[in-house]
């Protein structure tokens, strides 16, 4: 047990940091800022201080890949509206805020999403302004319906010359516009040409005689009566445009695009195309990846004890003979730097001035200037303020020193490419007075650069379009005065792409919570079942999706089974540390910071063989730890090689047959390794003596009240009160090859562990009869004849193990084959379902080969998607299972057992279930959401050209800034929605709940997530929609019902509808 | 039979890549399936004949087989023949070999890894077009021959390299990559025209003499020797990322990690060390040669040695571990070890690409090392070069940090002046145009800069 106080303190301190540092603010800045300095300079400090502060919210908060916790992408947003925060999204990351428009397109046409949606999210977003007149009849809900339904074309002005020129668009109408309209618009012109021109365009606002007389010339007045309906037609067309474009011509254009340049950066790649951030990345990467690496490089870089600020000087001091030429100034500044010898604050404050930032600026500079490289920046932050538990943290301050490095490279390569891209007149001069944003971009020109507007003619054709299918006719829309073209112009140019997106979004996600409480409000209201009809068994999971179909499964194999769905920790929430583990890892929620520590040791028979085994293993881990740092090396390396094509052997067998292998493995070790027989301590020890007072306060395992308090609130939570002879409780987790990202398919409730240890401590508890005889006395029995069994559920292999079986009864052996065997069936029809979405097994696998194919992927080093992880999540269900079981939810549904009748007046159950479930569950749905709308900013690109680096995170290729988020593997086919939390509670309730949880009200009353309570007593549903309660009306659609779940999912890849599901 | 097995060697991979290529050409690619059992038959008969002819030729005791595709050019007059020959020897088929097998796992590997990316057919036409510049790289009895793979080689890496051709930075990669290479492909071309000026003809029997590999006997020599070996070292060290090219190998880790691993891992970063193998006769005919390979092998080695050490990401630590092997290589084929050499460049290469192909498995290999030993990994050597002083260390840790300046020094003395040049010459060019029609010079010409 030797150092083991020092690496629990180790884990506490851990802990602690996540603690303080979730509310994201820290004054960690504060002890570089000493006093000292005089008054000008103390501003300047407090000022960047802040600025980096506030800069710190818009950094990715990924940590190192080793633990992956789903969280919501845009987190420092949560006190905006979704809406608003997307866009702000887009401002400062330049990420997608929702899918492009013609993904939604494509949705339109296969009724993902449908004209009812569109028409109802419009009504919702516009209220009483739809019916509003914008011109004529037509309401501003029309306008906007007709820009949905039909695609406007637009582009810059050489594409629309293009597309005048090349296609008869101002001679045919378009083609999706009515028959009845085109007839009627052409027919109200022609009568008006014939009958009332020109005497009618006198008094019209807009000279529309002259484009007569244009259209006149060209279509031969002469022969008007013989016109044909054809030429009227392009006569129609033709006088539209002109209209129109006259329209665009005196109304301009409010809105104003101008090229943001916030940093000295982006003017000069602007005027030259050279980007000074490239060299600067490419140093940083490099310098950074050495600097926090957390110990793959065999060689740690010198000096790095003294911070990355001084570590960075001393190492780019010295001269070398060769460098890049934009690193020639570099030097010098370095030298000059370190001369001054002062704190890194004080060579921000040099370079800012040098920089000509002024104070107004600052927050806005730094920002950008730390988002340059996000991922990097924010691995250092990370490193400095959340990751005590890795071997090489960063100290306080290290991303104010980093902000010191960087501004030092950006102002050398700035010079350098003035150097290079000026005159040297002008450079000379530039560089001799301040470099501040506005005199580098007057050096380049840019001086007179006007705010972009949107040219006429790409407004005159939206507006040519829309007339079209709106049936406006040129007559009509002559006699516009100016002030109706700009209202008019206003309307169309409101409803821009972006806010066509948010409203098709809107529609989209209406669909599906329109499918989905359709279905739960038509699964009949459970009544009380009789107390006699005790299921065979009972199985408790995780809340999990992708427990949804298991426990369906099972389900329809035995409907005499009852399965609940609880966060997968347990209640349990410990530090553990298995038997062959050298770390203890905390397996929680990360928002609960654990007291306790439970080891697994070997039993007590076994221990001095495992004794033997975990020092082979020792010895074995060195020796290949060994070869795997000298196949890298000079000497040890060639003698690697010339072996390496024996080496080499074992591997190839594993590409081109991973599942055998990795069974002939197995079974090789299995003879060499005697079943592994271990105990968990979970029981608390007595102090031992001479154990010092900072062991004291950490406790090793549970005293028998901390047990009966865990079991209690277990089965509180789930409302578990009638007990079978044996109740399973299945943690999960996930194991694959090849994937830097294994720890993001891990159990979220155990904060990215392994849920299996969670589900024995509990089952241990719960057995204990001692525990029992606490829990009697405080009036919740638990008949002698039942027993708990633990077991931890793969989800990508579906495999299933069972703990401590050995601790059995013989009494309960054949309930738990009977169990087992069910259980087996279950997962194997699990893997089915799970296989439809996997193109490399047939539609047509069978159970038993899709626990094949299944467990040869976890198995498979080629396997970029070992599994789909929580792909398509959708919905959230807290509530009975009676009021989900028997619905076919396409494990696209977290469910979570509540039992509103065994809640107190408080709601004190539902309060601490959903301080669990809200945050856990929209973390995963908002960063699937965000990694899917914008996969190479706000996800991490493509798995294949990853490249894991530091031991921190992956890197895109050969170097790249870190990438956070998921591979566009792991979202590939999910729908990005906000989650729809469906409660069966009462408002009152859910409200009392939001007031006592300011960050779950926050999350629904900011749209973040969607809400809807159904009644514990009938089939009403109730919708929150802005801060309140709005009854929510069952479509009439009936939905389908099959006699089991095969029979709904085969054949078929895509997602699926809800199902009914009757057994008979 | 030796000679239809070769020829079954030789063309399955053409026939692939022609399938494969004419397919896309004419927009109706094949679906992955019928890919991968394309190009899995492609593999095994190639193999399969491969194996055959190395038990056909260990049965009958001959060491040296020939097939001859004729000569496509005939300068009669200045006595020139552009002829495509194949050998099957000691040599060729180990490495033949060698690259059925690897390709073959990768191909696998890939197919799976693949799956679903927009890019499969393109990643997989490269693929057989990498494998018919290897085989004709290997096998080639004439330097056209040879340099015709090399080229194909070549080619198939830049455009894998590229291969996520949507981001910018594989594409410049890609590009440098390429850069790199033909100036290899330059160095090797001269040695080519000069072999055909001394000798008329680039049969390598010139250079090896008419006795099998390894006991040919050069029938250049001294300077010509010299000047021949010399330019084929040179197009050797761009092609092995010896010093001073050796930047463009982490460079080329953009693509997707199996041909990362397969390619420039283990395949391609032989190919130069191959050249000197095959040409190694001219070593015994110059000892100045000689000295030059041994030097260049040696520091190759040392210098990839360090950098590997402070990669801090697995793939470029793996690409300058890959240097460090081939320095040793050259430096053995150096010395005459000629089947150490050998040996030492099969087994680095599967070693080689197998250890990359399983280089996203590192946290998990990390944790599980972790758990065995029973705390935190330690570092190989903590510090280094602890014993020399601090001013000393942070220097050479900066050297192997920024990569041996390779790059910047590539940057500054070929890249610069080259470009310079041009456009000085383009400025000339211009000026005299202009003067041709009678223009009026103009003042003040803008030069216009792009990224190097």
């Amino acid at each position: 047990m030797r150092g083991e106080a020092s690496v629990r303190k180790f884990v506490l301190d851990f802990f602690g940091t996540i603690l303080t540092n979730h509310s994201h603010t820290t004054d960690s800045q504060s002890s570089t800022s000493e006093s000292g300095h005089s008054g000008a300079s103390a501003v300047w400090a407090n000022a960047i201080h802040h600025a980096i502060e506030h800069a710190i919210h818009f950094l990715p908060a990924q940590g190192p890949i080793a633990v992956f916790v789903h969280h919501n992408t845009l987190h420092a947003f949560e006190d905006d509206l979704f809406e608003d925060a997307v866009i702000k999204g887009l401002g400062i990351y330049h990420a997608q805020p929702y899918l492009p428009e013609s993904q939604y397109r494509i949705e339109v046409e296969r009724a993902r999403i449908t004209p009812e949606d569109l028409a109802a999210v419009i009504k919702e977003d516009l209220g009483d302004r739809e019916h509003e007149f914008i011109f004529g009849e037509s309401t501003r809900g029309q306008l906007r319906r007709v820009m949905l339904d039909h695609v406007i074309r637009a582009g810059d002005d050489k594409e629309l010359q293009w597309f005048i020129a090349g296609t008869d668009a101002l001679r045919k109408f378009r083609s999706d516009v009515p028959v009845t309209t085109e007839r009627g618009m052409v027919d109200a012109v022609r009568h008006w040409t014939m009958r009332d021109f020109p005497a009618a365009a006198k008094n019209c606002p807009c000279p529309i005689e002259g484009f007569v007389d244009d259209l006149f010339v060209e279509f031969n007045r002469n022969q008007i009566e013989s016109w044909t309906d054809s030429t009227w037609g392009s006569f129609t067309l033709g006088l539209l445009y002109r209209v129109c474009r006259h329209g665009a011509e005196v109304a301009g254009d409010s809105r104003a695009s101008q090229i943001p340049s916030r940093r000295h950066r982006d003017i000069v790649f602007a005027a030259t195309k050279y980007d000074c951030d490239q060299p600067v990345h490419e140093l940083l990467i490099r310098f950074l990846g050495s600097f926090t690496d957390q110990g793959y490089a065999q060689w740690i870089m010198p000096h790095r004890d003294q911070g990355i600020y001084r570590c960075f000087l001393r190492m780019f001091m010295g001269k070398s003979q060769v460098t890049d030429s934009w690193m020639q100034g570099l030097i010098p500044l370095v030298r000059e730097e370190w001369s001054h010898d002062d704190k890194p604050i004080d060579s921000i404050i040099r370079s800012l001035s040098a920089l000509g930032i002024d104070h107004d600026s600052v927050d806005e500079y730094i920002q950008t200037a730390l988002l340059a490289l996000p991922g990097w920046t924010g691995m250092v932050w990370q490193l400095e303020s959340n990751a005590a538990w890795t071997p090489q943290p960063l100290p306080k301050g290290s991303l104010l020193e980093f902000l010191a490095v960087r501004l030092l490279l950006d102002r050398s390569v700035l010079g350098y490419s003035l150097k290079m891209h000026l005159p040297e007149q002008t450079c000379k001069k530039l560089l001799n007075s301040k470099l501040s944003i506005s005199s580098v971009s007057d050096a380049f020109g840019f001086h007179d650069r006007k705010p972009i507007y949107q040219s006429v003619q790409r407004r005159a054709m939206t507006l040519f379009q829309i007339a079209q299918l709106m049936n406006w006719s040129p007559i009509r829309l002559a006699g516009l005065q100016v002030s109706q073209w700009q209202s008019l112009m206003r309307e169309v140019s409101a409803f821009r792409s972006l806010e066509r997106r948010r409203i098709f979004h809107a529609a989209y996600e209406r669909n599906y919570r329109v499918q989905a409480l359709d279905a739960i409000s038509q699964n009949p209201v459970p009544t009380e079942l009789p107390s006699s009809t005790v299921p065979l068994f009972q199985l408790v999971t995780c809340i999990d999706d992708r427990e949804e179909s298991l426990r369906r499964h099972l389900e329809e194999v035995e409907p005499r089974v009852e399965t609940f769905g609880a966060a997968g920790f347990f209640s349990v929430a410990m530090f553990f540390r298995a038997a062959t583990d050298a770390h203890y890892i905390p397996l929680c929620p990360v928002v609960v910071k654990p007291q306790h520590f439970v080891d697994e040791i070997g039993q007590l028979s076994q221990q001095e063989l495992q004794r033997r085994q975990a020092e082979a293993r020792r010895v074995l881990g060195k020796a290949s730890h060994q070869f795997h740092l000298s196949s890298r090396s000079m000497a040890a390396g060639t003698l690697t090689a010339i072996m390496g094509s024996i080496a080499s052997l074992p591997m190839v067998a594993r590409v081109l047959a991973p599942r055998l292998t990795s069974r002939a493995k197995h079974f090789a070790s299995k003879l060499v390794r005697a079943p592994a027989a271990t105990n968990l301590c979970i029981e608390r020890l007595p102090q031992k003596e001479g154990s010092d007072a900072a062991d004291a306060a950490l406790k090793q395992g549970f005293t028998l009240d901390e047990m009966a308090n865990i079991v209690e609130r277990l089965l509180g939570d789930i409302g578990l009160n009638r007990f079978s002879r044996l109740v399973v409780i299945l943690g999960h987790g996930s194991s694959s090859l090849n994937n830097p990202h294994e720890s993001a398919y891990n159990c979220g409730a155990c904060g990215g562990g392994r849920g299996g240890p969670n589900a024995r401590a509990f089952a241990l508890m719960a057995n204990d009869l001692r525990v029992r005889q606490l829990l009697e006395s405080r009036g919740l029995a638990l008949p002698s004849t039942c027993f708990f069994v633990a077991g931890y559920h793969n989800t990508c292999d579906d495999g299933i193990e069972y703990l401590d079986i050995d601790r059995l009864p013989t009494s309960h052996q054949d309930d738990f084959l009977f169990a087992k065997a069910k259980l087996d069936t279950a997962r194997a029809l699990n893997a089915q379902e799970r296989s439809r979405r996997f193109e490399l097994a047939p539609l047509t696998i069978s159970p038993e080969a899709a626990l094949r194919h299944v467990e040869a992927r976890s198995e498979d080093l080629a396997q970029a998607r070992p599994e789909y992880n929580h792909a398509t999540n959708a919905v959230c269900f807290v509530g009975r299972r009676l009021r989900t079981r028997g619905l076919f939810m396409d494990r696209r549904c977290f469910l979570t057992s509540y039992d509103p009748s065994q809640d107190d007046a408080s709601s004190k159950v539902l309060n601490r279930i959903l301080q669990a479930v809200i945050p856990v569950c929209s973390g995963i749905s908002l960063e699937y959401y965000f990694s899917t709308v914008d996969n190479s900013i706000y996800g991490c690109g493509s798995k294949l050209p990853h490249n894991i680096t530091s031991l921190l995170g992956v890197m895109e290729g050969a170097a790249s800034d870190l990438k956070t988020g998921l591979s566009q593997q792991m979202v590939e086919i999910h729908e990005p929605l906000r989650i729809l939390f469906v409660i069966e509670s009462t408002k009152e309730a859910l409200l009392s709940v939001m007031h006592r949880n300011p960050n779950i009200d926050k999350l629904i009353r900011n749209k973040w997530v969607q809400i809807a309570i159904l009644s514990p007593e009938s089939n009403n549903i109730q919708r929150f929609v802005d801060g309140q309660f709005v009854a929510y009306h069952p479509s009439p659609n009936v939905i389908p019902t099959v006699s089991r779940s095969y029979d709904w999912y085969r054949g078929w890849r895509n997602h699926l509808g809800f199902a009914k599901i009757i057994n008979e | 039979m030796v000679h239809f097995l070769g020829f079954i060697v030789v063309t399955c991979p053409i026939i692939t890549l022609a399938i494969l290529g004419l397919m896309g050409l004419f927009g109706k690619p094949l679906d992955e399936a019928s890919v991968d059992r394309l190009t899995k038959i492609n593999v095994l008969l190639g193999l399969s004949a491969s194996l055959t002819i190395l038990g056909v030729m260990l049965w009958t005791g001959s060491r040296f087989e020939s097939i001859e595709f004729g000569n496509f050019v005939n300068l009669n007059q200045e006595h020139f023949h552009f002829n495509i020959k194949f050998v099957f020897d000691r040599l060729s088929i180990p490495m033949t070999v060698m690259s059925f097998v690897l390709v073959g796992v990768i191909g696998s590997f890939a197919n799976v890894y693949l799956h679903r990316d927009a890019g499969y057919q393109r990643f997989f036409i490269f693929y057989s077009m990498f494998l018919v510049g290897l085989l004709f790289a290997f096998l080639a009895g004439t330097i056209e021959t040879l340099f015709l793979g090399w080229e194909l080689v070549g080619l198939s890496s830049a455009l894998l390299i590229a291969y996520f051709h949507e981001r910018p930075a594989p594409v410049q990669n890609g590009q440098r990559v390429w850069a790199i290479y033909r100036i290899a492909d330059a160095s090797f071309l001269m040695a080519a025209i000069v072999m055909h000026h001394l000798s008329y003809e680039g049969e390598f029997t010139k250079i090896t003499g008419s006795a099998a590999w390894p006991d040919g006997a050069s029938s250049l020599e001294g300077y010509s020797a010299l000047l021949v070996g010399g330019l084929l070292l040179f197009a050797a060290a761009g092609k092995s990322g010896l010093i001073p090219f050796s930047g463009w190998l982490p460079r080329a880790m953009e693509g997707p990690t199996p041909s990362s691993a397969v390619f420039y891992g283990a395949l391609s970063i032989h190919l130069g060390a191959y050249l000197l193998m095959r040409i190694s006769p001219l070593m015994d005919a110059s000892p100045l040669l000689r000295c030059m390979v041994i030097t260049l092998g040696v520091s190759t080695a040392i210098f990839a040695a360090f950098t590997s050490r402070v990669q801090t990401d697995v793939k470029s630590s793996l690409a300058y571990a890959s240097v460090c092997q081939v320095g040793i290589i050259v430096a053995e084929i150096g010395c005459g070890f000629l089947y150490v050499a050998l040996i030492h460049m099969i087994g680095h290469a599967c070693l080689r690409s197998l250890q990359l192909l399983r280089a996203p498995t590192l946290m998990r290999d990390y944790k599980t090392l972790e758990n065995a030993i029973g705390g935190h990994l330690s570092h190989g050597s903590l510090r280094f070069f602890g014993w020399l002083p601090q001013r000393w260390e942070s220097r050479i840790y900066r050297f192997a940090l920024e990569r041996g300046y390779m790059d910047s020094a590539i940057n500054e003395y070929l890249v610069r002046p080259f470009r310079s040049l041009f456009l000085f010459l383009d400025r000339l060019e211009q000026r005299w145009l202009r003067f041709l029609s009678g223009e009026a010079p103009k003042e003040n010409e803008s030069n216009t800069n792009g990224a190097a």
